[in-house]
């Protein structure tokens, strides 16, 4: 083992150059240093070193991404096949450090080996019941490769699953704050010159074909990764984030009139949780494509139906819908989010009274109002104060209590609701802006691979055939300008 | 507009209550009234009075039945006396004259088929001029005697021998005429604009424009369009006379024009369209409460405005077209006036806004809540120490919340797109199976082959 180390460690260059090293050199270290390894047999690297040291202890996975992984994979490939001297717990920690370490420069050209490495670990964690490590782990090892976050892989889906199954959702909220914009392998893109050029759109990097990292996508798996990643944001009680997700599923483009169960799917959910959060019932948004929108006012018309008496009917009407549609919430795996519903519709007519009373006293209050859960007033006034007193410490409703001896208690809505001060306000403005910015690159990347589309540049070609013809017939061409215009419409979509 | 129709005209009256009789006398007097119709709805009002005045009652049925039997309408008649017998068995009319029936209805009968048998020949001899003749007579006799349906065809028939734009005109007075009385409004507009399009002359023009404004207002009155019933009668000339007596009399002009325009226009244009309005001045001076009414209003004394409005409910209840509105216009007015009467005030106390709208010994808590709900009133209701609070705008606030929400809306927008341009380019839609519809609605029905929705 000890003669092979030297061999393992070749790259990259210990201590590294002074001046580093240009793209081109790095592409050409990784790429000998991977086919030597590839030649070493697994025997070979599952060798203790003299000192009777694990060959994983000595290599920094950060440092040496590439030989620590092909050590790594040998590893689990002897642990599966029966070798006893390959202890679990070791392995775990091994993958465990690795996920959590490893280089994001040369991992680019370890997509297959990554892949593999995760698969381990989940099939690992489902096997021991560790989903609790393997989760925040596989996350950050995702933000790793891609910090934007924008890209879909198959890993993602996997991991989002394993989130449901085991119930931990908190773990992911960095995630959801990444929103999905590519497909890999979404058209014939130009191939990188060098995979480790740092300056490259994740898009290019992480492609089914180059590295395997991911497995082929289609479009059920993206359906099902909105449709995932908006029940796991219910989960964790983010009704916003979960409306935006379940949208993203609900406007899902689909054509000649077709449907995809999991877009209904989404689109029932998308309904109570826009309950949930505006009090009522939502307008599809435009982009929806209309023939899915014909279909999910057939299919889902108990859900809009309790939308509807959400806004504007008594307590009584809706616990009794409710009722009725039991058997299809359960059907449906709906029925939490009915709770949910029910339990809201006091609250939010409680929060409508800020829109007629500036002060109320609580008796009123009581009075007023009625709980969907039962279909009846509340039991008593103590109980309606300690609904309004949890409402404003979960900061739902923007009040304050003041009671006075002998005197019922007192609700004073704020008119405004929660006022920012200049400072707040101008961090807002400035995240809003740096988000919008990075967004603004995110159009020009998608734009840039529009234009390298196969038949958008069939499509230019014609267009330039057809005016060099046209100019060769001496006809004015200059107020013709197709190329331009069309341009223009592609970024007039935004 | 539309939401105001449709919900309870007011939450301190009984929801859907249908207007009833009502016992109060008003303050016209019967003959004269009466005297500014013409024709058939002279029948018509009298035996509306008679069915929702407890006062006039018996005296207008016992008019409807004498006027009746001066005409060839036996339904009517009947209508009149069966109303009378229930109400005033004591009086003369009230017997039923069988004999005039009979020999009416016999007559009626004689003259239809004359009538029929002439336009008959007149169409054998080809003559324009006559079969439209014909055609009026016929027309003429069958709104007559009521048959209003038969009526409509014969005067819409005229129109196929017209030979001058005047007869285009009697054809569309005719045809408004019998469609008011049958409530037919979409007719009314199109033969209004059927008149409209006819080149007139400046007297011609002159003499009709009073008939076409006024017939329009109804319309749009019946429709509960206010505003535009309110332009429509206010557009009305002066000097209408008795000229449009057969549907409307200069004094519902102006309380018909007034009250919608009450209810519907702000301050200034009260004061500019209709106080000032020279030709609507002319009709106001017939209905001076009704200007008073306006003029209250401009001066901000609500409390005077609406009480004078309300000592005339029973006279516009009695009216055949208010009645079934007057209620909305009241509840508009009335709402405009506490929202004026707020405007100056940052607060207000309740009991004030009681002593100043509310009946007696009723609150208008429930009302103004309703009416803040409605977004009719901007301010907020102080339960604890009775007040009405005008809401403080913060416009600073307020824009920089639409500023986010717009940033935020733009972001997810944006995002949105993004992923759908990259769906499209990846060939990722969900797409329903290549096949024609027919046979693929048969496949879904019995289950075979690939159902449309697909996982």
């Amino acid at each position: 083992m000890d003669d092979l180390l030297p061999k393992l460690l070749s790259f990259p260059p210990h201590p590294p150059p002074p001046n580093g090293i240009s793209d081109l050199q790095y592409d050409e270290g990784i790429k000998t240093q991977i086919s030597t390894i590839k030649n070493i047999p697994d025997s070979k690297l599952l060798q203790q070193t003299s000192g009777g040291e694990n060959v994983l202890d000595i290599i920094n996975p950060a440092l040496n991404t590439v030989p620590y992984a092909a050590v790594l994979i040998a590893h689990i490939k002897a642990m599966h096949t029966g070798n006893k001297s390959i202890d679990l717990d070791t392995i775990w920690e091994k993958i465990l450090g690795f996920l959590g370490n490893f280089d994001p420069r040369q991992i680019r050209y370890l997509g297959s080996e990554l892949s593999h490495i995760i698969d381990s670990t989940v099939s690992i964690s489902r096997r021991h019941n560790q989903a609790a490590t393997a989760i925040p782990t596989i996350r950050d090892a995702l933000l790793r490769l891609d910090p934007t976050g924008t890209v879909l892989t198959s890993k993602h889906i996997v991991l989002m699953k394993m989130a449901l199954e085991s119930r931990i959702y908190v773990e992911l909220v960095p995630f959801l704050e990444k929103s999905i914009l590519y497909i890999p392998g979404t058209s014939s893109q130009p191939k990188p010159k060098y995979l480790c050029d740092m300056s490259l759109p994740p898009t290019a990097f992480i492609t089914p074909g180059n590295n395997g990292f991911s497995a082929k996508i289609k479009h059920q798996d993206v359906l099902e990764y909105l449709l995932l990643n908006g029940m796991v944001c219910i989960g964790i009680r983010n009704w916003k984030k979960a409306l935006e997700y379940l949208e993203m599923a609900v406007t899902y483009p689909a054509k000649d009139n077709s449907v995809s169960k999991i877009m209904v799917a989404a689109y029932q959910k998308w309904v109570l949780v826009g309950l949930l959060l505006t009090g009522k019932p939502l307008s599809l948004p435009k982009i929806t494509s209309s023939g899915a929108a014909k279909l999910y006012h057939i299919l889902a018309k108990p859900y809009e139906s309790v939308a509807q008496i959400f806004e504007g009917g008594s307590a009584s009407r809706l616990k009794s819908e409710a009722e009725a549609g039991k058997n299809i919430w359960h059907n449906d795996c709906n029925s939490g989010l009915i709770f949910f519903v029910l339990a809201a519709y006091q609250k939010f007519q409680i929060r409508n009274l800020a829109k007629v009373y500036s002060k109320i006293s609580i008796p009123e209050v009581h009075n007023l109002t009625m709980s969907a859960e039962t279909g009846a007033k509340l039991p008593n006034v103590q109980a309606c104060e300690t609904l309004v007193r949890s409402m404003i410490a979960e900061g739902s409703l923007h009040a304050s209590l003041t009671s006075f001896p002998d005197q019922p208690p007192v609700l004073a809505f704020s008119v405004h609701g929660p006022v920012l001060t200049e400072k707040q306000m101008q961090m807002e403005l400035a995240t809003s802006t740096i988000r919008i910015k990075a967004l603004t690159q995110e159009i020009k990347n998608t734009d840039h691979m529009l234009t390298h589309e196969k038949e958008y540049i069939k499509y230019a070609q014609k267009q330039k055939k057809n005016t060099k013809s046209m100019q060769d017939q001496g006809i004015a061409v200059t107020d013709m300008e197709w190329n331009g215009v069309e341009d223009e419409d592609l970024m007039g979509v935004f | 507009m539309a939401a105001t129709q449709s919900a309870p005209s007011s939450p301190t009256q009984a929801r859907g209550k249908k207007p009833g009789v009502v016992l109060d006398p008003p303050k016209f007097d019967l003959e004269s009234y009466i005297q500014n119709y013409q024709g058939r709805t002279r029948l018509e009002r009298l035996i509306h009075i008679g069915f929702f005045s407890g006062f006039l009652g018996v005296d207008a049925l016992k008019l409807a039945a004498r006027e009746a039997k001066l005409g060839r309408d036996t339904k009517k008649y009947l209508e009149a006396q069966t109303l009378l017998e229930q109400l005033g068995p004591e009086e003369r009319e009230a017997i039923r004259d069988l004999s005039w029936i009979d020999s009416m209805d016999k007559k009626n009968q004689a003259e239809t088929h004359r009538l029929e048998a002439e336009l008959k020949g007149y169409k054998n001899n080809l003559i324009k001029e006559s079969i439209r003749m014909g055609n009026e007579d016929l027309g003429n006799h069958y709104q007559a005697i009521g048959d209003l349906p038969k009526a409509f065809e014969a005067f819409s028939r005229m129109r196929q021998d017209v030979t001058l734009g005047k007869h285009v005109m009697e054809i569309s007075r005719h045809l408004i005429e019998v469609a008011v009385e049958q409530r037919n409004w979409i007719a009314v507009i199109s033969n209004i604009q059927k008149i409209r399009s006819v080149p007139l002359t400046a007297d011609e023009e002159k003499a009709i424009q009073p008939f076409l404004w006024t017939a329009e207002g109804l319309a749009h009155l019946d429709a509960g369009e206010y505003t535009l019933a309110a332009i429509a009668f206010l557009q009305t000339e002066a000097g209408m006379g008795s000229s449009c007596g057969s549907i409307i009399s200069s004094n519902d002009v102006a309380t018909y024009g007034g009250l919608c325009a009450l209810a519907t226009m702000d301050r200034n244009d009260l004061q500019t369209r209709v106080l000032e309005n020279s030709n609507f001045r002319a009709y106001l001076e017939l209905e001076p409460q009704i200007r008073r009414a306006i003029a209250f209003f401009v001066n901000s004394r609500y409390t005077s405005c609406l009480e004078i409005l309300e000592a005339y409910r029973t006279d516009y209840i009695l009216d055949i077209y208010l009645q079934r509105h007057i209620d909305d216009i009241y509840y508009l007015v009335r709402s405009k006036c506490i929202v004026q009467y707020f405007i100056p005030f940052s607060f207000v106390t309740l009991d004030s806004m009681n002593e100043a709208f509310a009946s007696p010994g009723k609150t208008i808590d429930k009302e103004l809540a309703l009416m803040i709900q409605r977004g009719i009133l901007n301010a907020r209701i102080n339960t604890v120490d009775r007040l009405l609070e005008a809401v403080p705008s913060s416009p600073r606030a307020s824009l920089q919340k639409e500023a986010l929400d717009m940033a935020e809306n733009y972001e997810r927008e944006a995002r949105r797109r993004i992923l759908h341009m990259n769906l499209s380019m990846a060939d990722l839609e969900v797409r329903g199976p290549k096949r024609s519809g027919m046979s693929q609605a048969a496949d879904d029905f019995f289950g075979n082959g690939a159902v449309e929705m697909r996982f």
